[in-house]
Parts: C-alpha cells; sequence; structure tokens
C-alpha cells in the first residue's frame, strides 16, 4: 500500500537522526512520485515511527530546552511539560512573564532536627529528619511515603500520585518518589509508567496499538490521519488509536462501534453467508468480495445488497447505499417508530457488516491472483513485471472499499439534508466504482489492462473526492 | 496474618475511648481489620430515629487504602443500593491516607443528612428524590420505621 511505503522511507530517514522536516525540505531529488501522494491521498499524513530510546532523547531534548530557558532543574521542568501537553513555547511565555513558578517552590525543610514528629498516616513518632514533604508543607515520615507510593504503583499510577494529605493536589515529581521509593523493581515499573505518562500527554506522539508492538508514532499533527505501523502493520487513527475510519470521526466512530456491540444480535440472523437467487432460487453462497453476483445457475446479475438487478446498479441511478426514510414516520405509531428506527439501523449496519466481510474475501482474491500471477509467468505470458498492475489493483481495492466500509457509520448519524444527499451520492458513486474494480479484479484474464488501470484511476479519485470533502469540513 | 500495625491499634483504641456521638464502631473478636459498625440517622432527615447497621474492613494496604464500607441495613438514599454500597467520594479517588475510620463514618452519617441524587447509585431512588422530593423522603421514612427502628 502506497502510504505505507512513505511511512518506511519515513522511519529510515529518522534514524539516521534527520527528521522529517530535513527530508521534506530536501525532498527535490527524492522520489516524486512520493510526494505526490502526500498530496493526492486526503488520509495521509507525515509520521514517524520511533522505538522506546528514541522517543526517550526526544523527550529529553524538551526537557533540556524547558529547564535551561527558566533555570529550573529537568525534574520541575518535567512536571510543567507534562501538565502542559509539552508545549514548550506556551510553558516558557507563560511563566516569563509570571515571573514565577507556582506549586514549584522548593520543598520546606523541617526546622528543627532534633525535634519530634507525629506523623498522621502511621500515628508513630519520629525525630524531625525522617520526614519529607511537597511544596504544599504536608510533612510525612519516609516509610509512609514509600508504603504509598507502592500501593498507587501496583495500581498503574505514576505521575498523577500525589500529596496524602486529604484535598490536596500537589503532584510528586520524579525524583521525589525516585528518592523515597526502596524496591527497585518498582522503581523500574514507576519509570516504565512515567514513561507512558509522558508519551500519553504529548499530543503528537501515540504507541501502536498493535498487541505486544513497541512502537510509538510521532506525527506532524495531532488529526485523524491515518498511521500503519512500520513494525506490525496495524492501520489505526492518529487521533484515537481505533482501526482507521474516515470519513467518520473519531467520536462517530466509537459511537457506532458500541451500537453494534449492543444492537447486532438483531442484525445476526441478516449475516447469514447464503442467499437465494431472486430469479432461479438457487442457493447461492458469497466467496468473493464483489457485491455484483452472476448466478452459475441462470446466469441472472443481480447485487448482493438488495437483490435487485445488477443493470440498475451500473447506471447513475446506484442508489443502493442510500437508506429511504419514511417521510410519514412522525405520524405513525411509537411501534411502527421504533421498526423504522431498527429498520434504518440494519440497512446501514447491513452494508457496513458486508463490506468488512468483502474486505476479508478480497485478500483471499489477492491469495489467488498471486497464485493466477506465478502460473502465468511459469507457463510464458509475460514476466512477472508484466502482472505487477494486478496486485496494485487488490490493493487499491482494500483500500477503496476499506473507506467505503467506513462511510456507512457516518452516514447513519448524518442530519437529513442536502449535505446528506450530495454525501450518500458520492458513497454510492464510490460503491458503484468499487464493485466495477472487484469485478475486473476476479476476471481479470478476460479484461485488458488499460481497463483496469482507467477503473482503478476512477475508483480513487471517487474515494479521495469524497474524503477531501470531508477533511474541509 | 501479619501483625496489626500500629496505626490501627491507635484507632480503634481512640474509637473505644473517645467514641463520636451517634456512631459506635467494633471491632470483630476474631478480626481486628473488621468493624461492626451502628449509625444513628441524624436529626431532621428522613432516617430520624433509624439504628442503621454497616460493616467496615480495612484491606491489606490500609491506610493506603480506603476502608471497604457497606449498609447492611436496608435504607431509601439515593446514594446507596440495595446491595448496601456506598457511593461516596472519599471512599473512591478522594481517598487520602490522612482520613480515618472515624472521619469516614462521619461523612457517611453527613450523606444521611445530605442526599446528593445528582451523583446516584441507585437510579430509581434518585430519579423519585429529583422529581417528587416530598415522596422520596415519604419513601424514606417508611423504609427507616420499617427495617431500622426495633431489633
Amino acid at each position: 500500500m502506497s502510504t505505507g511505503d512513505g511511512c518506511h522511507s519515513d522511519m529510515d530517514y529518522s534514524d539516521d537522526d534527520c527528521g522529517y522536516a530535513d527530508y521534506y525540505n530536501t525532498a527535490e531529488d527524492c522520489d516524486s512520485e512520493q510526494i505526490n501522494v502526500v498530496k493526492a491521498d486526503p488520509e495521509y499524513t507525515v509520521c514517524d515511527y520511533l522505538r522506546v530510546e528514541d522517543v526517550e532523547r526526544l523527550l529529553n531534548e524538551s526537557v533540556e530546552t524547558l529547564s535551561n530557558s527558566l533555570q529550573v532543574t529537568p525534574n520541575v521542568a518535567k512536571v510543567l511539560l507534562h501538565a502542559h501537553q509539552w508545549a514548550v513555547p506556551d510553558i516558557i511565555g507563560k511563566y516569563r512573564a509570571e515571573d514565577s513558578l507556582p506549586g514549584l517552590a522548593v520543598a520546606p525543610e523541617p526546622a528543627d532536627n532534633s525535634r519530634f514528629l507525629r506523623c498522621s498516616v502511621c500515628l508513630s513518632t519520629y525525630g524531625a529528619e525522617h520526614f519529607r514533604g511537597l511544596p504544599c508543607g504536608h510533612l510525612f515520615c519516609k516509610l509512609c511515603w514509600a508504603t504509598h507510593f507502592e500501593v498507587q504503583i501496583s495500581q498503574g499510577i505514576a505521575l498523577d500520585i500525589g500529596c496524602m494529605a486529604q484535598d490536596c493536589k500537589v503532584l510528586a515529581p520524579e525524583d521525589f518518589v525516585l528518592n523515597l521509593l526502596a524496591r527497585p523493581n518498582l522503581r523500574d515499573k514507576y519509570q516504565q509508567f512515567a514513561f507512558r505518562d509522558y508519551v500519553k500527554s504529548h499530543p503528537l506522539l501515540r504507541f501502536c496499538p498493535g498487541a505486544n508492538c513497541q512502537i510509538i508514532v510521532r506525527a506532524k499533527e495531532a488529526r485523524a490521519k491515518r498511521c500503519v505501523c512500520n513494525t506490525c502493520q496495524t492501520d489505526f487513527c492518529f487521533e484515537c488509536g481505533l482501526n482507521y475510519h474516515a470519513p467518520t470521526d473519531c467520536t462517530t466512530v466509537k459511537r457506532w462501534l458500541t451500537k453494534c456491540a449492543d444492537d447486532s444480535e438483531t442484525a445476526n440472523y441478516i449475516s447469514a453467508h447464503t442467499k437465494d437467487c431472486p430469479r432461479c432460487h438457487m442457493c447461492i453462497e458469497k466467496n468473493g468480495g464483489c457485491n455484483h453476483m452472476q448466478c452459475y445457475s441462470c446466469k441472472y446479475d443481480f447485487c448482493w445488497m438488495c437483490l435487485g438487478d445488477w443493470k440498475s446498479h451500473g447506471s447513475d441511478y446506484y442508489e443502493c447505499s442510500r437508506y429511504k426514510a419514511n417521510p410519514n414516520i412522525v405520524n405513525e405509531s411509537e411501534q411502527a417508530q421504533a421498526r423504522e428506527a431498527l429498520k434504518k439501523y440494519l440497512h446501514y449496519y447491513e452494508r457496513w457488516e458486508n463490506h468488512s466481510k468483502s474486505l476479508k474475501l478480497e485478500k483471499q482474491t489477492l491469495q489467488s491472483v498471486k497464485t493466477r500471477i506465478h502460473l502465468k509467468v511459469m507457463n510464458g505470458s509475460g514476466t512477472w513485471i508484466d502482472w505487477q498492475y494486478l496486485l496494485d489493483a487488490a490493493a487499491l481495492l482494500a483500500k477503496c472499499r476499506y473507506t467505503l466500509q467506513y462511510t456507512y457509520p457516518y452516514a447513519y448519524y448524518m442530519e437529513a439534508g442536502p449535505r446528506k444527499e450530495l454525501f450518500e451520492y458520492q458513497q454510492a458513486q464510490l460503491e458503484a466504482e468499487i464493485e466495477n474494480l472487484s469485478w475486473k479484479i476476479e476476471r481479470a484474464e478476460t479484461t485488458d489492462r488499460g481497463d483496469l488501470m482507467n477503473q482503478m484511476d476512477i475508483a480513487e479519485k471517487r474515494r479521495t473526492t469524497l474524503l477531501k470533502d470531508f477533511f474541509e469540513l | 496474618m501479619t501483625a496489626l500495625p500500629r496505626r490501627i491499634i491507635k484507632e480503634t483504641q481512640r474509637l473505644m475511648q473517645e467514641p463520636v456521638p451517634g456512631i459506635s464502631a467494633v471491632p470483630d473478636e476474631n478480626n481486628a481489620r473488621y468493624f461492626h459498625v451502628i449509625v444513628t440517622g441524624p436529626e431532621d432527615s428522613p432516617f430520624e430515629g433509624g439504628l442503621f447497621k454497616l460493616e467496615l474492613f480495612l484491606p491489606e494496604d490500609y491506610p493506603m487504602s480506603a476502608p471497604k464500607v457497606r449498609f447492611i441495613t436496608k435504607i431509601y438514599h439515593p446514594n446507596i443500593d440495595r446491595l448496601g454500597r456506598i457511593c461516596l467520594d472519599i471512599l473512591k479517588d478522594k481517598w487520602s491516607p490522612a482520613l480515618q475510620i472515624r472521619t469516614v463514618l462521619l461523612s457517611i452519617q453527613a450523606l444521611l443528612s445530605a442526599p446528593n441524587p445528582d451523583d446516584p447509585l441507585a437510579n430509581d431512588v434518585a430519579e423519585l428524590w429529583k422529581v417528587n422530593e416530598a415522596e422520596a423522603i415519604r419513601n424514606a421514612r417508611e423504609w427507616t420505621r420499617r427495617y431500622a427502628m426495633d431489633n
């Protein structure tokens, strides 16, 4: 996939210590096709895929900059950075102007070392030298601090560990915790959790959501754009970490997924894998991704989604993706309205689910395309490179169908009106072209290359048009 | 079981020697971390005249973690559910190791005087408390009479 390739090269460049900014400034002598991908695909965003060490170095640079320009210790700088989402210039501006660092005064020293104090947590009395406190001035014995930290760390809390006094909101900086923590394994744990907290508070960093993947992605801008991990290939949204979902936005896709998890038992009967041919009633199992079906028995061409004649799907009247609401519904009974609501949800859910299945089936198609290419090459009909376009076509099909799948939750939550009509028109156009492409790829031996390339171009144009509209919202 | 921390011994002693008015907390004879608690319903509240039984347990890492407290007597209150579980911030995220058994029980008694239907645990009770406070208070009185008086 082109986005994936783009990210790989980013990684290569970030490895030799020059950031993506340098890479794109000196881009003239780079592959110009690469740049076109960046410009043409609205989903694409420039990002680096970093290892833990790289990120540690990156964060330390910010800490150093801040501690130098504000003349504070690195630990104070870390607290400030964590609290202000790592916006170094903002923090410098704010504290330079105020000329003070509120809440970061030096911790109070117990005045008299011969004095005895009672710790209000363990109720024991010790010499004052056994007591420690944060800038808020609440003193507790070292043992209680250590136990407090142990309990908090065992619950996965690190940078949010606070003072033990009631209603006191002062947080404990890293060095304060580490100095009082006795057990070495907890110190390691604390540092791991603290690192996690730093990354999570940084708006331009996100952990790759892939299982056991150690990669941290750095984006140029904090937007809902597509990231493909260069190590585990997980495809996710930078903003929310879920599977990538344009044109649906982060909140809507979360709502949709929750709704589907709750309601889909009702929809399960629909997702049975077989349907009867609408003309000869032969039972048909869908074993490919394309929704343009042709009955093996009677050769009738029909649409898998609506079971209507495929002829009406090829033209401008492709309306299978559009939900036709009953305009008179407000005057109907409560049951009728509930039925209509369920019908509407099922319409979108069926299509969402169907495209998701098609994606999986088309992965199998890709495998068979590879086998087919292998056979062709072995039989001397062309070289391997002659057949590459078929693989490109399959990759493009997956990309387009993925976007198409995520248009359904978006459309479901859209308010009726001209915007929705326009969106559903674009969606229908995209869907029609995708089904054409899928049909052509599955039968690639009989269609010529030019035709397929043309179809690829049309489908991708439809996809980017729909997305561009969304990103410009 | 490990030895009882000094803090728990001290707190128990003080609870025995200077009990909080309207509250009694007695450690179980077999388990010094388990307390049998009785809270009297505050005056001028629908719980007035009732004696409410609670159980209180100090977990292993007390006081770094909050005690576990639950009503045993049935009570009609928007922040206490059918199982007697209590929705109170200091028992959850607002816990501080500087709080004590006595402060927790005082807070619970205060919760009886000032129910908070906007942060409900028992949804049906909270709903009624918001739309028809008079009826909710009548119900609370009725439950107090039925479950928290005599015995």
